[in-house]
């Protein structure tokens, strides 16, 4: 199965995204949402995905009429067979946009937000908790630090410790999409990306380290991290060999308890494939208990929640850059300015910072949706001309929220599938 | 031959203005229908994600604590194993410079 391309690292996924060509139709839905072009084929004719060109959103799966397009890795029944090892800890990660769409594949109204019910189902089919929430906090915690160092590099040529600082403006680098969006088209933005991982890599780190360490006193490797997402590119981002920092780490402890490697989140689900699992273990997220995550790891802030959302890691970010750079909490907490479906949203924001006592502004840029909105915001990077100092990026238009992982919905452009039906020669 | 008389007048129709504004009203009306049907639907299409958007901040509000570095359980993290934000830990831990040139032979 495994074919090499020159876009791939040796052990990624090569593309997890194909479309079936006895189901497509060819009418041209999928392109439409397509950010890079990568899928070719004449109107009327078969289409196919190019998985060079490909960034593994999966916006032309939720949004094809068809159902056309379709996962290549599916690790349901691998998951499920690791539920039933009682050896083995499954840690279940849980993105913030899953919550509000799991609902849905068992009934409940779109947007209800289930965190608990979810909470209780899971732990029924044998997860432990780390609510991937906890990780995002702590991406704040350290992309926040990073940009407040660049920042006071650039403006007062501030030192850092140890390490090289990189340039203005940041990019977020929470999406796996469009990190590989730049690591494929526009390569000399790359030191401008964020050096913080995505919450979930932090979050598998976090599990087989501290977590196993201090909060499960378990051996690392009978903990399997399961990455449960909105997303169908963390489970490309997942399987990027770099990312297996937590053996690195322990290796060099001599704490690894292996001798072979293993990736710091095992495999990722997506909220569909979650609601998969839960349908074949016979429980329904609908009528489940609700309960507390159970663990310290399953903690989380309103801070970490809304990175769902567009505009919610810049939101979060500026509640904590405020509190750092002026010594005081942000009033209100909330900022407005940064929500909302616009493709392009730009804000400036004066800060005193204490520690020079100099009045700075940041200009931030919020982008959602990449295809039709990012290209003139980098190019302006690009040539140097740009007014941002920092900017969030998140590929689907809407944020995680509209994920390519997400519940397939019927009211959604995907209406067809559900009217076939009624005609009398399907 | 008897002689025939025809009478070629129409037979009388009357219509008084009001009578014809508001017929010609509801038909364009009953013309204009679709086409709100199919605006409706289509504002209707995305709903879903606005209502998880709602979602989200609504978990927002409802959260006792609301920012990142108000979360005990990451201080607690930091105390107990990562140090601070940007240490030696946490730098190999969460931070990658992996990011790579995927154009490049």
């Amino acid at each position: 199965m495994i074919v090499l391309d020159k876009t791939y690292q040796k052990g990624e996924y090569p593309g997890v995204i194909a479309i079936d060509p006895g189901l497509c139709k060819g009418c041209d839905a999928c392109r439409r949402h397509c950010p890079t072009g990568a899928i070719t084929g004449m109107f009327g004719a078969v289409h196919s995905i190019d998985i060079a060109e490909c960034i593994n959103c999966g916006q032309c799966l939720i949004n094809c009429p068809f159902g056309a397009p379709y996962e290549t890795v599916d690790p349901i029944d691998m998951v499920i067979s690791k539920l039933k090892d009682k050896s083995i800890m499954v840690v279940g990660i849980i993105a913030p946009a899953v919550r509000v769409a799991i609902g849905e594949e068992f009934g409940l109204p779109a947007g209800k937000l289930a965190t608990k019910k979810m909470y209780g189902a899971m732990r029924k089919a044998g997860f432990e908790i780390l609510d991937n929430n906890f990780a995002a906090d702590l991406t704040i915690m350290e992309e926040g630090t990073e940009f407040i160092q660049r920042a006071r590099h650039a403006l007062f040529n501030e030192e850092s410790e140890h390490g090289h600082i990189g340039p203005l403006p940041q990019f977020t680098s929470c999406c796996p999409a469009w990190v590989r969006f730049v690591e494929l088209y526009y390569p000399v933005l790359l030191p401008n990306l964020s050096t913080a991982k995505s919450p979930q890599q932090m979050a598998g780190a976090v599990a087989k380290t501290y977590g196993a360490m201090h909060v499960w006193n378990k051996a690392p490797v009978k903990i399997f991290t399961v990455g449960i997402m909105p997303c169908t590119a963390k489970k490309f981002e997942a399987s990027r060999p770099e990312f297996n920092s937590a053996y690195q780490y322990l290796a060099k402890e001599g704490k690894a308890g292996a001798s072979a490697s293993y990736p710091d989140v095992d495999a990722v689900l997506t909220t569909r494939d979650l609601s998969t699992v839960l349908k074949k273990m016979n429980i329904d997220l609908a009528h489940e208990k609700e309960t507390d995550g159970g663990t310290l790891l399953a903690e989380y802030t309103g801070a970490g929640t809304i990175f769902g959302n567009t505009g919610g890691v810049m939101e979060a970010a500026l509640r904590t850059a405020h509190k750092v750079l002026t010594g005081e909490e942000m009033k209100p907490l909330e900022f407005k300015k940064v929500r909302g479906f616009k493709g392009v949203k730009a804000v400036s924001v004066p800060l005193m910072d204490k520690k020079y006592d100099k009045k700075v502004t940041v200009n931030v840029a919020v982008v959602n949706g990449l295809r039709g909105n990012i290209k003139p915001v980098l190019d302006d990077v690009v040539q140097g001309r740009s007014p941002y100092h920092f900017i969030e990026v998140m590929n689907c238009p809407g944020g995680c929220v509209n994920g390519g992982g997400q519940p397939i919905q019927k009211n959604g452009s995907s209406w067809l599938e559900a009217a076939m039906p009624w005609f009398a020669w399907k | 031959m008897k002689k025939q008389t025809y009478q070629y007048a129409e037979s009388p129709f009357n219509m008084s203005r009001r009578e014809f504004i508001t017929i010609g009203g509801i038909v364009i009306a009953l013309l204009a229908l679709p086409a709100v049907w199919i605006r409706s639907g289509i504002a209707k299409r995305n709903s879903y994600i606005r209502a998880r958007t709602k979602g989200l901040y609504t978990d927002d509000t409802q959260s006792k604590v609301r920012v990142s570095h108000g979360n005990t359980a990451v201080s607690k993290m930091y105390t107990d194993f990562a140090q601070h934000p940007l240490s030696e830990i946490s730098e190999e831990l969460f931070h990658t410079h992996h990011y790579i040139n995927r154009r490049a032979a």
